[in-house]
């Protein structure tokens, strides 16, 4: 049988992110449930962590370039004890340090202040090229957007990044198809491989594929960098958000939002 | 070290200097310098990097080695560092609280003939607008020496623009403290208020301007943020004459924070000598460029016959 993200973990997931929305009056659904997913599998099952201690010297970098997805990122370090109840509570009110974009100089667990596209992933190069000049053996994993993707400097980080021989970076693209209704990427995978990658593809709601192929990823400190394409879908999880669709920003009001939590098992 | 020393070459000094005494200094380049830069390269190997031509990337790829603990620097020519990649600086370094260390040359316009695409004349306005950053404008090779090493692990984003014309006064090492102005000159008519190269015009206007009754004070300024405003305030409540000389535009320049500091003195008299608000066009030298705007020993003369009372009428105002 194969494993997908229908799990109830990660519809509880869901749900929380709903209620944040709805209580904050802001935020990105469809782009959290697009990675939430992936997100989750990272945190399960990839990275190494300790949440008392965020700064710990050995710990795996992960950096979610795509900054307004960061509901799934903040339910997770939730999940796994960087942040308490209170904090998702106070999600985008005043004295809360949580927003709409994340934020590492309040949020403990966030490696990188992103929001403005095209920022993660270069940053997340140069904190791999500095573990390289030390030898450490910490892996680095940023999660870009497709749409992220028209950004010059994801390229200029591509090519940087193989030329240097960043085997300790892995790049996962959200690829749920925001670029292709604008300026379409074309073969995302022939690109990657063009810029010298080891490249991948999975479906980003499937954890059998997650296991199989970010699983199974060599994080050598010198060697050809990794990426891992992930076809997702917009919204997933609740039909009426998914796509791209009005709901990309949109705050759900008292019937939608009942509607929402009905759907997500409330 | 002489104060007529190439400044570029003593970039290069320091780093090889420095760079052996501290495995966190890790140099980026955007493929210039990098013949000056090769005995740092060879004496400290993994730590020298001719990224490539895309500054936005060097930049924050920069920030995140700070964020793992090394203390960059970054250099190319200025309006690639400082205008294209502004958002990289203010988000990724300002922001974020990392330290960083921009080394730009191309002062002003210094690459002459090079256009409006190599010029540079915003980027104090530019840096002051991010919280905390500092800017710095070393014109001799003493004090680049001096200020890098007080300032490249301060914690903060940090500017040193270089100029390719050095001022050539000589300052005692131990004079040169980041974030104080200079006394190069004492006097009680008027107050010269420089930074950059423009100290040697400066200091020529002022043998000129003894002749004809003035009595000039020369505070020079290496660190245009933080701003040595005490040092100013103090010459200025003695002299209550202002004239401030830079080499940049006016808004956001080092004449708006003097005037800043400055206008409640009563009787105050101030004066800039700036860029013009327009672009620079013409294809002239470095030298030629000075004159077409008074930025040189005629102009500051000039400046201070036609906007200040003569020295004589002092008298009535000072204390």
């Amino acid at each position: 049988m194969t494993a997908t993200c229908t799990t109830d973990l990660n519809r509880d997931l869901r749900r929380l992110i709903v209620e944040m929305v709805y209580r904050g009056r802001d935020g990105h659904i469809p782009s959290a449930f697009s990675i939430l997913d992936l997100i989750t599998y990272l945190y399960d099952e990839v990275l190494r962590f300790d949440p008392r201690n965020p700064d710990w010297a050995d710990r795996d970098y992960f950096i979610l370039s795509k900054g307004h997805g960061c509901l799934a990122l903040y339910v997770n370090l939730h999940r796994h004890g960087f942040l308490t109840d209170e904090d998702l509570l106070r999600f985008c009110q005043p004295g809360g340090i949580l927003g709409e974009h994340p934020d590492c100089t309040k949020v403990p667990g966030v490696e990188a202040s992103t929001g403005s596209l095209g920022h993660g992933f270069p940053f997340a190069m140069g904190i791999a090229l500095g573990l390289q000049i030390k030898g450490a053996r910490n892996r680095v994993l940023a999660l870009i957007g497709d749409g992220e993707s028209h950004e010059g400097t994801i390229w200029e980080t591509a090519l940087v990044a193989s030329h240097r021989q960043l085997g300790n970076l892995c790049c996962l693209v959200d690829l749920n198809g925001s670029a292709e209704q604008i300026l379409p990427l074309g073969d995302l995978r022939a690109k990657w491989e063009a810029f010298g990658w080891e490249a991948h593809e999975i479906d980003g709601h499937s954890l059998d594929d997650m296991r199989r192929v970010i699983g199974g990823l060599d994080f050598s400190t010198h060697g050809r960098p990794k990426v891992v394409i992930a076809h997702t879908l917009k919204g997933k999880g609740v039909s009426m958000l998914e796509g791209h669709g009005p709901w990309h920003h949109r705050i759900p009001n008292d019937q939608e939002y009942a509607t929402l939590l009905q759907v997500l098992g409330s | 070290m002489s104060a007529t020393k190439d400044i570029r070459q003593q970039f290069a000094d320091t780093m090889l200097d420095v760079g052996q005494q501290d495995p966190q200094l890790v140099v980026v380049v955007g493929d210039i310098s990098h013949f000056k830069l090769q005995p740092f390269a060879e004496a400290c190997p993994g730590r020298f990097y001719n990224i490539g031509i895309l500054e936005p990337t060097m930049v924050t790829m920069s920030a995140g080695l700070a964020r793992v603990g090394f203390f960059p620097v970054v250099h190319t020519i200025a309006p690639f560092l400082i205008e294209r990649s502004f958002e990289q600086l203010k988000l990724d370094f300002g922001y974020q609280a990392l330290p960083g260390n921009i080394v730009t040359v191309g002062s002003a316009f210094d690459y002459a003939n090079l256009g409006c695409t190599h010029h540079c004349y915003d980027d104090f306005a530019l840096v002051k607008s991010i919280p905390g950053a500092q800017i710095t404008f070393p014109a001799s090779a003493p004090e680049f020496d001096a200020l890098f090493r007080q300032a490249y692990r301060n914690e903060a984003l940090t500017i040193y623009r270089i100029p390719a014309t050095p001022h050539g006064y000589e300052v005692a090492p131990g004079e040169i403290r980041f974030g104080q102005a200079i006394r190069v000159a004492e006097g009680h008519d008027l107050t010269l208020v420089v930074t950059g190269p423009q100290l040697r015009a400066a200091l020529e206007a002022r043998s000129i301007l003894l002749e004809r009754g003035w009595m000039a004070e020369v505070l020079y300024i290496h660190t245009v943020r933080p701003l040595d405003r005490e040092s100013i305030r103090h010459s200025v409540a003695k002299t209550r004459r202002v004239l401030v000389i830079e080499e940049h535009q006016k808004t956001g320049g080092l004449g708006m924070d003097v005037l800043e500091e400055v206008h409640p003195l009563e009787g105050l008299q101030f004066h800039s000598l700036h860029l013009p608000d327009r672009f620079v066009r013409d294809y002239r030298s470095y030298q030629e460029h000075c004159a077409a705007v008074d930025l040189d020993t005629a102009g500051i003369v000039r400046a201070v016959e036609t906007h200040f009372s003569p020295a004589s009428a002092l008298a009535t105002h000072a204390p």
